[in-house]
């Protein structure tokens, strides 16, 4: 069936953001993986890939500059083609290589991975992306999988709604509460050379971690929140530092659980729970306590309608649009370097238990998930589970592993059997 | 199956040591580190490099179209003097200079700096034929381009092939310094046909000295080092 796209799309709320962060050692690019059961047969994939991409005509775009505010133009140019993976994942992408796509496939022994500029989606959008080429790959291979969840159907045209910006859809409460701006602790750390992504990936049971987060009456979010924001504050005090900072963590909320959307772009806003050291002694159980008050009290619908309306006003101010391009982009930057990237110590996603179309389970080992590489010197954690694995992934661009130490012995202590994997080369750093 | 021995963790079979604090991986009974493949690949990508053929394109039409038009008008319009060399000269300095930056981005510093060099004595070149005479050019300006183009090459050097720190980088910039500063001096009394002295330079001479005095000294103490980036770290 033949699928009728648009000349371009407006770029939503969030992805307005990321192509201002843009450097030469620094892209706004997240990676999905899917590990399959059986080694990946890249022309297969490739067949998939070119089959599946164009159901989704905005990850088969390109980004454009307009006068005053960018865009996404529906990209024919062939590709993108799928590689072989590489050692250092999420590099930085730039707009006009790799035939303008903002979107790489790799393929590695039995994984298949998605690496996607954010612009075009969040997590939930690349997910639906990653699952349906992988779908569409066991099909080829003679696998009989259903469409449904995270898995569309490649033969319909694109739903209105999976195009559209949610944030303009839904923000509309009748104030703008202020967003938050504290200076929050900062791991420092030595850069690694251009352009390496030190990963280090937990792997764990699903079942351990509920039942200590039972222990703690914590959810497994809040228990794991509480855990690196734990490892952070071990991080601070053993730093000895003459003054303290509040450690916090940058926690994107998926809003599509508190609003009727089927948008495959961005639609995620961001929270922040953490400590005040200065305040006086956590203890871990303090810790988890009030990272459970903290997440009961701010993830609710109003609350966050309320967070997405005060992102939105600055997009809808008259003067702001007239503004052009390069002024934002300026601005924007300022601001997300001198506040924003200083309002949390490091940053956790959980992407949650993955569901998957009947049919394709039996195919699947796990997922991983990385947020990419850290804007600042600091590490992300990303967190999805799959049946009983949990996977839990760091990366960083530091060398120092202080932080994901502290955090897997906690993790450990608690009783809780961890797998680690890492992509870290050794005999490197003067030993 | 290994388990790190401070964390507690079970260790993929491919880890040497702990990822988390680098305690080496000791077990007899385990399956060696090279017999067991990494969950991750070896090979290390490259960021893709962004081919700015357009741009250059663009820039070359203009710079083309502006030094054309320029000569148009200054022989069939505006005749009075060759006013459009200076605009020329001008376009083809630019150029020139946005070679390494838009056309061939692999070119060598040493090589951008020598046409950076060859293009400003053109330029002034041009320059005699606007105000009727090579005197200056011949006296003044070609020794001036050929000194500050050797500096630079000699700085480019310093930059880029000698041991780097912040305390070195200084020493590099100020004893440049004041060698363009006397350099400049002695060039410039040699085309007012004076005697050849040394008097203002002196002072930036003298500064430069004592800076690169403490640097040499500091570098050449550990110790002192050591104190220094201690106190002075950003």
């Amino acid at each position: 069936m033949q699928i009728e796209h648009k000349d371009w799309y407006k770029l939503d709320l969030s992805a307005i953001v990321y192509p201002t962060l843009q450097r030469r050692d620094f892209s706004s690019v997240y990676r999905l993986s899917v590990l399959l059961k059986e080694e990946i047969q890249p022309d297969i994939l490739q067949k998939a890939v070119d089959m599946a991409l164009p159901r989704f005509p905005t990850y088969k775009a390109a980004i454009r500059t307009g006068v005053f505010w960018r865009y996404l133009e529906p990209n024919n140019r062939p590709g993108p083609f799928v590689q072989k993976d590489v050692k250092n994942q999420c590099q930085p992408m730039h707009f006009k290589g790799n035939n303008r796509y903002l979107i790489r496939f790799y393929y590695y022994r039995n994984r298949i991975a998605l690496e996607a500029h954010h612009s075009l989606g969040d997590g939930t959008g690349g997910m639906c992306v990653l699952l349906t080429v992988t779908a569409t790959y066991l099909r080829l291979l003679g696998a009989e999988i259903e469409n449904g969840g995270f898995v569309l159907d490649i033969n319909e045209a694109p739903a209105p709604g999976e195009l559209e910006d949610a944030y303009m859809k839904y923000a509309n409460s009748k104030v703008c509460p202020p967003r938050p701006q504290e200076k929050t602790y900062r791991v420092r750390g030595t850069k690694e050379p251009f352009y390496t992504m030190n990963i280090i990936n937990g792997v764990m049971s699903v079942a351990e971690v509920m039942a200590v987060a039972k222990k703690y009456n914590a959810t497994i979010t809040e228990y794991l929140n509480a855990v690196l924001i734990y490892a952070l504050h071990e991080k601070q005090l053993a730093d000895k530092r003459l003054s303290l900072r509040p450690v916090k963590i940058a926690m994107p909320v998926n809003l599509r659980r508190f609003f009727p959307s089927i948008t495959l772009r961005n639609f995620i806003t961001m929270i922040y729970p953490g400590i005040d050291p200065r305040l006086g002694d956590y203890t871990f159980e303090d810790i988890v306590v009030q990272v459970h008050n903290f997440m009961q009290y701010h993830i609710n619908k109003n609350l966050l309608r309320g967070d997405i309306t005060t992102n939105a006003a600055t997009q809808r101010n008259a003067f702001i649009r007239v503004v052009p391009l390069f002024v934002k982009d300026y601005v924007v930057r300022m601001f997300y370097t001198k506040v924003q990237d200083k309002n949390s110590s490091a940053g956790l996603t959980n992407m949650g238990a993955m569901k998957v179309p009947k049919g394709m389970e039996e195919y699947i080992e796990r997922f991983d998930i990385y947020m990419g590489q850290p804007f600042s010197t600091r590490t992300n954690c990303a967190i999805i589970s799959f049946g009983d694995i949990m996977t839990i992934n760091f990366g960083s661009g530091i060398v120092e592993a202080d932080v994901e130490r502290n955090f897997f012995r906690k993790l450990v202590k608690d009783g809780i059997h961890v797998k680690i994997e890492s992509n870290r080369t050794y005999s490197q750093e003067g030993k | 199956m290994s388990y790190c021995v401070n964390c507690g963790v079970e260790l993929d079979g491919s880890l040497q040591e702990c990822p988390l604090c680098e305690t080496p991986v000791i077990n007899p009974n385990a399956v060696p580190f090279d017999k067991v493949s990494s969950p991750f690949p070896k090979n290390v990508g490259m960021v893709e490099e962004v081919k700015r053929q357009d741009l250059a394109i663009l820039v070359t039409v203009a710079l083309c179209s502006i030094a054309a038009t320029c000569g148009l008008l200054n022989a069939l319009v505006f005749e009075g003097y060759l006013w459009s060399l200076a605009i020329i000269g001008a376009c083809v300095l630019l150029w020139v200079i946005l070679i390494p930056v838009l056309i061939y981005r692999k070119q060598s510093v040493y090589i951008s700096l020598f046409y950076n060099g060859c293009a400003t004595v053109l330029y002034l070149y041009l320059l005699t034929y606007l105000v009727g005479s090579d005197l200056w050019f011949i006296r003044l300006g070609l020794p001036i381009v050929v000194f500050l183009t050797i500096v630079c090459e000699i700085w480019a050097f310093c930059f880029t092939k000698l041991p780097q720190s912040f305390l070195t980088r200084a020493l590099y910039f100020f004893t440049g310094v004041a060698v363009i500063c006397g350099g400049l001096e002695v060039l410039i009394d040699n085309y007012l046909s004076g005697p050849i002295s040394i008097d203002w330079s002196a002072i930036v001479i003298t500064v430069c000295v004592i800076v690169d005095a403490v640097i040499i000294t500091t570098l050449s103490l550990k110790r002192l080092r050591n104190a220094v980036r201690k106190r002075l770290h950003f």
